[in-house]
């Protein structure tokens, strides 16, 4: 297994994740789309961790892995908030601070 | 690293084969039955009874916390994973930290608990 | 540490599939639903990634806590908005912004490619991945590390997770006082209109004796 065979499929989930961000009106396909880009975070942990044959790849992944479910927790509850203030979960929507 | 990968053939052959068999039956039940297609089989089977409104009936928000306090919990025991294998070694120092660890993620708990939202009205 | 076998490599390429197919599924598929189910399809596919690199824990954790509790949570919050509240893929809010994200997901790629270039960069001859500290002991010495090294890290974990139930605890709650009030429509009115007939009689009361 070669270091960067991992690097450039992490590279393309992070830009499909990116795209998603971006291109997504959906709030929680949004979050969705974050997951992605955590995961392309996470095979790059874990491949370098390998690369410098140490564990401490692994424990980091594992933090983001917590902190990603943290991020989903709080941001999905957002999206509620939005939904029930507003009936829609359409981020384009959401304009009010908008200059 | 081939060699450890050899080890991951069973659950490779596990995984064809369950695929197998769901397609072995799927497919002699597609070649034994008949085949009269009518509208009221597409209908969702509710007990014989004709379905009432739409699949789709909104959930209540109360479920999301439930919901969002089992993931919490599920990551706490993620943690407490490794902590078990590493009791022994760790001792006294382990047990504190993770007493830690269990303290603070109960606080939580605790509020949720005080706010209501655990009550099941 | 081994050169690539072609196990290996057949590993890495049929899971690199799941995971890139499972991706774009989720930026492209109109229906909330099949989004999070390629979702799934992904984590599928990096927990595959993480046992080819021996880290067998991780790929645990990523089923289970990713697989098994994030994408229902998200099934869930699907569940409650709507399942066939499909998104209009094809409209666009600001003006060119698909291809705008297109592009800069591109100079992403563009921008690893041009990193790696001095090096062999397909194959990236000189950098064989491992296993870590050896086959077998993986759980063991992420124990180690995780338990000493980082052990700071790992209690700010719990404060964080309590935060965040905290935080989702205030914002996913309904405002309480509309609620308990709802089983008995009548008493409201009543206790509207009492106290203002109530105000009404004192006031006059009070005010005629003062001047």
């Amino acid at each position: 297994m070669y270091l960067n065979q991992f690097l450039l499929l992490a590279a393309f989930l992070f830009s499909v994740g990116v795209y998603g961000v971006l291109a997504r009106k959906n709030g929680v396909l949004v979050l969705m789309s974050i997951e992605l880009i955590l995961n392309a975070v996470n095979i790059n942990l874990v491949a370098f961790g390998a690369f410098h044959d140490t564990v401490a790849g692994q424990v980091f992944a594992l933090f983001v892995i917590a902190v990603a479910a943290a991020e989903v927790g709080v941001g999905l509850a957002i999206v509620l908030l939005i939904y029930r203030n507003r009936h829609s979960i359409d981020l384009s929507e959401v304009d009010l601070m908008k200059g | 690293m081939s060699a450890f990968l050899r080890g991951y053939l069973s659950v490779l052959v596990f995984g064809f084969a369950a695929v197998a068999m769901v397609g072995a039956m799927l497919g002699a039940g597609r070649l034994l039955r008949p085949s009269r297609p009518q509208p009221q089989k597409y209908i969702a089977y509710e007990s014989g009874v004709d379905p009432v409104g739409t699949g789709w009936s909104q959930s209540q928000v109360r479920y999301y916390i439930f919901a969002l306090l089992f993931v919490m919990f599920d990551v706490e025991a993620v943690f407490i994973f490794p902590w078990a294998i590493r009791l022994e070694a760790l001792g006294i120092f382990g047990l504190v930290e993770m007493l830690i660890f269990i303290v603070i993620l109960a606080l939580g708990l605790v509020y949720a608990w005080r706010k209501g939202v655990l009550r099941w009205v | 540490m081994l050169a690539a076998t072609k196990v290996d490599v057949a590993v890495f390429g049929a899971s690199a599939v799941i995971v890139l197919a499972g991706a774009i599924g989720v930026v492209i598929s109109a229906n909330p639903v099949h989004a999070a189910l390629s979702l799934v399809m992904t984590l599928f596919g990096v927990a595959v990634l993480f046992v080819a690199q021996e880290a067998h824990f991780l790929a645990a954790v990523q089923v289970i806590v990713y697989a098994g509790a994030i994408v229902v949570l998200f099934l869930f919050v699907i569940m409650l908005l709507g399942v066939d509240r499909r998104e209009n893929v094809a409209r666009e809010e600001l003006r060119g912004q698909r291809p705008i994200a297109f592009l800069l997901g591109i100079a992403t790629i563009a921008e690893f490619v041009l990193l790696t270039r001095g090096t062999s960069w397909v194959t990236g001859a000189e950098s064989v991945v491992g296993p870590a500290s050896g086959p077998g002991a993986n759980v063991e010495t992420l124990a180690r590390s995780l338990f000493t090294r980082y052990l700071l890290a790992f209690e700010i974990t719990s404060v964080l997770l309590v935060i965040a139930v905290v935080g989702a605890v205030v914002l996913a709650r309904r405002p309480p006082p509309e609620r308990p009030e709802e089983p008995e429509p009548l008493a409201v009115p009543e206790r509207l209109h009492t106290p203002q007939l109530d105000d009404a009689a004192p006031v006059p009361a009070t005010e005629v004796p003062a001047p």
